[in-house]
């Protein structure tokens, strides 16, 4: 399923070069055309891949490996460390504990997903014994409210709203106090939908932090997102300390590489996939499994740790 | 960068390589998908293969020349759709003109329905919505929430009811109440899910509608070709008409948002043959516009 594709080809291009009866530089860039493609066509930033040309052949300099030294081996371990490089910033992302209070905001574009991903995250939770609670701070998309309300419902997890306060950055401030008071270890915002083209979109984003100070940021993007990922994710960080990035609607046919361009940009790991509308159709995400997986190969868990 | 050739007897596809090489790049960051990109340079490179150069021309030019033509000719629709002089046509029929808003999730069906009832208010049409997404969470509220902003009648049966049902009385209602144009509104769908799919093709089946229109965002990369050419797939696999509906047109969403990406545009068109029937360019009724063919070209290649 998830980047399934991308590692096939990957895997493909890797299988190809094995078969060569000698690897010149020639292999060596068939292989890298056949990969820059995949990830190309899996919306991964063309810069991004570019770089990663780039330094997979800097770091496998085919005139400087003595004779004697697995050549696939190295291009392919080059291969696997910049995948898990773009997919994992180097440092965990913030994680909440049990029984202690933790304010967790939702921010992203446009239908990326927010609002259901919130109940998804909640309930997740909930199963395994948190106490979580709604805010919903969305007070412009018609119908924002209901939804929250709605989805809050069927979970039967608490919710704070307003159909009259057009303030969210009020809203939000209040709802975190209530479920303070009312001692709930997971209370998470739910924000308006924003871009980075309209300042006032963001300047809110950034005052509904302000009043809240969570705990967690966490980007929520969507899964089939093109180029222009890298972009809005980068401003997104740059006016509020996102901390994490979850992918949604990775039940589709899109291929997820929107998600390497939203690492790199936020700093910040992938924590959780969205798979399906429904409230349990949610994966915890782990990134070294997943590049294996991804590139389809069983000896890769060899690399790993390294 | 690029040589000029000038003299040299005709092109070959050698020589046409690298300027096309850099143009496909330019296209993909562009985000256009990378399918499109390289099938567009392969027939540029045909139609030019074999062709003299004029002198004081280079390759570089003469191939962004021929890009630039064959990006007008895809983007310029050649089934021209006029929605007013249907409506009016359907009127003197005394029926309604019913539209269906299709696609993936969370493109702006929804939103993008109401501004379309928006601007066919503004021509002095009536309009009614009909909420025929029967399960997100929220989807009829949001749909009342807009019939109620822009005073416009919505059909609603509430949720977990049969959309195709739903349709089929909305439509027979606004025909009794003389209703120009019904709205119809579904649930989001990946186009991969066959029982939602389905569905659809059923509720376009039921009530074949006047159009059938597919709402894609500007955001999306890769996947738009996906989703375009599935649906439109799906549609004909699982209808039980002999002559099956598909998709008559696109309306393309959060322009606003892509900066000078407009790629998507391009796949979408150039997948489905379908023409781009509007422009969503912001979440307010009024930010709903033509697609400027020209501007396309021009950014594309910038
Ligand atoms: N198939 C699928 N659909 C999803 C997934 N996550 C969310 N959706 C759907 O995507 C659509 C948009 O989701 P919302 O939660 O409303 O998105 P949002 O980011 O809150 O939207 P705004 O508040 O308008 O910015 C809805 O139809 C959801 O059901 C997923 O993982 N898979
Ligand atoms: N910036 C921008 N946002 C838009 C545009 N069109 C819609 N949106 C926003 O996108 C989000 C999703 O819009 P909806 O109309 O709910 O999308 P949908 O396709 O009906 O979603 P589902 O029914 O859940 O599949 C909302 O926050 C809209 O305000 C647009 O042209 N530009
Ligand atoms: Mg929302
Ligand atoms: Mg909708």
């Amino acid at each position: 399923m998830v980047l399934g594709q991308l590692g096939g080809s990957i895997s493909r291009a890797l299988q190809q070069m094995s078969n060569a009866t000698i690897i010149d530089e020639k292999a060596l860039n068939e292989c890298l055309n056949e990969i820059t493609r995949a990830l190309l066509q899996a919306d991964v930033q063309f810069k991004l891949v570019r770089d990663m040309q780039t330094n997979i052949k800097k770091i496998v300099n085919l005139e400087d490996l003595a004779a004697g030294h697995n050549k696939r081996r190295i291009i392919q371990q080059a291969i696997f460390n910049e995948l898990c490089k773009m997919l994992d910033p180097g440092k965990p992302s913030f994680t909440p504990k049990k029984g202690k209070t933790s304010i967790i905001m939702f921010v992203g574009l446009q239908g990326s997903g927010k609002t259901t991903t919130c109940t998804k995250y909640a309930y997740y939770h909930q199963k395994k014994g948190w106490k979580p609670a709604l805010v919903c701070a969305d007070t412009f998309r018609a119908g924002a409210f209901d939804q929250l309300k709605q989805n809050a419902t069927k979970a039967k997890i608490p919710f704070y709203g307003s159909y009259m306060e057009s303030d969210p950055v009020k809203i939000a401030a209040e709802g975190v106090e209530r479920f303070k008071k009312e001692n709930c270890d997971l209370i998470i915002v739910d924000t308006s939908g924003r871009h980075k083209q309209e300042a006032a979109l963001f300047e809110e984003m950034r005052q509904v932090s302000e009043a809240t100070k969570p705990d967690l940021i966490i980007f929520v993007m969507d899964g089939s997102i093109g180029q222009a990922a890298f972009d809005q994710a980068q401003a997104f960080k740059k006016i509020v300390s996102v901390g994490a990035v979850i992918v949604t609607k990775m039940d589709g046919h899109a291929k997820g590489g929107g998600a390497l361009s939203a690492v790199a940009a936020t700093k910040s790991p992938v924590i959780f996939l969205g798979t399906g509308e429904h409230m349990d159709e949610f994966e915890v995400f782990d990134v070294k499994p997943f590049v294996s997986r991804l590139l389809g190969m069983g000896d890769w868990s060899g690399f790993m740790d390294k | 960068i690029f040589q000029s050739i000038a003299g040299k007897a005709n092109l070959e596809k050698s020589d046409l390589e690298s300027a096309l090489n850099a143009l496909k790049d330019r296209l993909m960051v562009k985000n256009v998908a990378e399918e499109i990109a390289v099938q567009l340079c392969e027939s540029v490179s045909a139609s030019l293969e074999g062709k003299k150069l004029a002198s004081f021309t280079t390759v570089s030019s003469i191939v962004k020349k021929a890009m630039a033509e064959a990006l007008e000719r895809i983007l310029t629709p050649q089934r021209s759709i006029d929605i007013l002089r249907d409506v009016h046509a359907a009127k003197e029929q005394g029926r309604p003109y019913v539209i269906v808003f299709v696609g993936v999730n969370g493109v702006g069906k929804s939103t993008n329905l109401a501004k379309v009832a928006y601007w066919l208010q503004q021509h002095n049409i009536s309009v009614m919505m009909a909420a025929c997404d029967t399960f997100r969470s929220g989807a009829v509220e949001q749909l009342k929430t807009h019939a109620r902003r822009l005073q416009i009648n919505l059909f609603e049966k509430g949720y977990e009811k049969d959309p195709a049902i739903v349709a089929k009385e909305a439509i027979q209602e606004a025909t009794r109440s003389g209703k120009d144009v019904v709205l119809v509104d579904t649930a989001g769908r990946m186009q991969g899910n066959e029982p939602l799919m389905r569905a659809l093709s059923k509720l376009i089946y039921i009530n074949n509608p006047d159009l059938v229109l597919f709402v894609g965002e500007a955001l999306v990369g890769n996947d738009g070709v996906d989703q375009l050419s599935n649906f439109n797939q799906k549609l004909g696999e699982f209808s039980t008409a002999s002559n099956p509906r598909l998709i008559d047109g696109i309306l393309l969403t959060k322009f606003d948002t892509i900066d000078d990406k407009v790629g998507a545009a391009l796949s979408m068109v150039y997948i489905s043959g379908a023409p781009v029937m509007f422009v969503g360019c912001g979440q307010l009724y009024q930010d709903l516009k033509k697609l400027n063919v020209d501007a396309i070209v021009k950014t594309l290649l910038k």
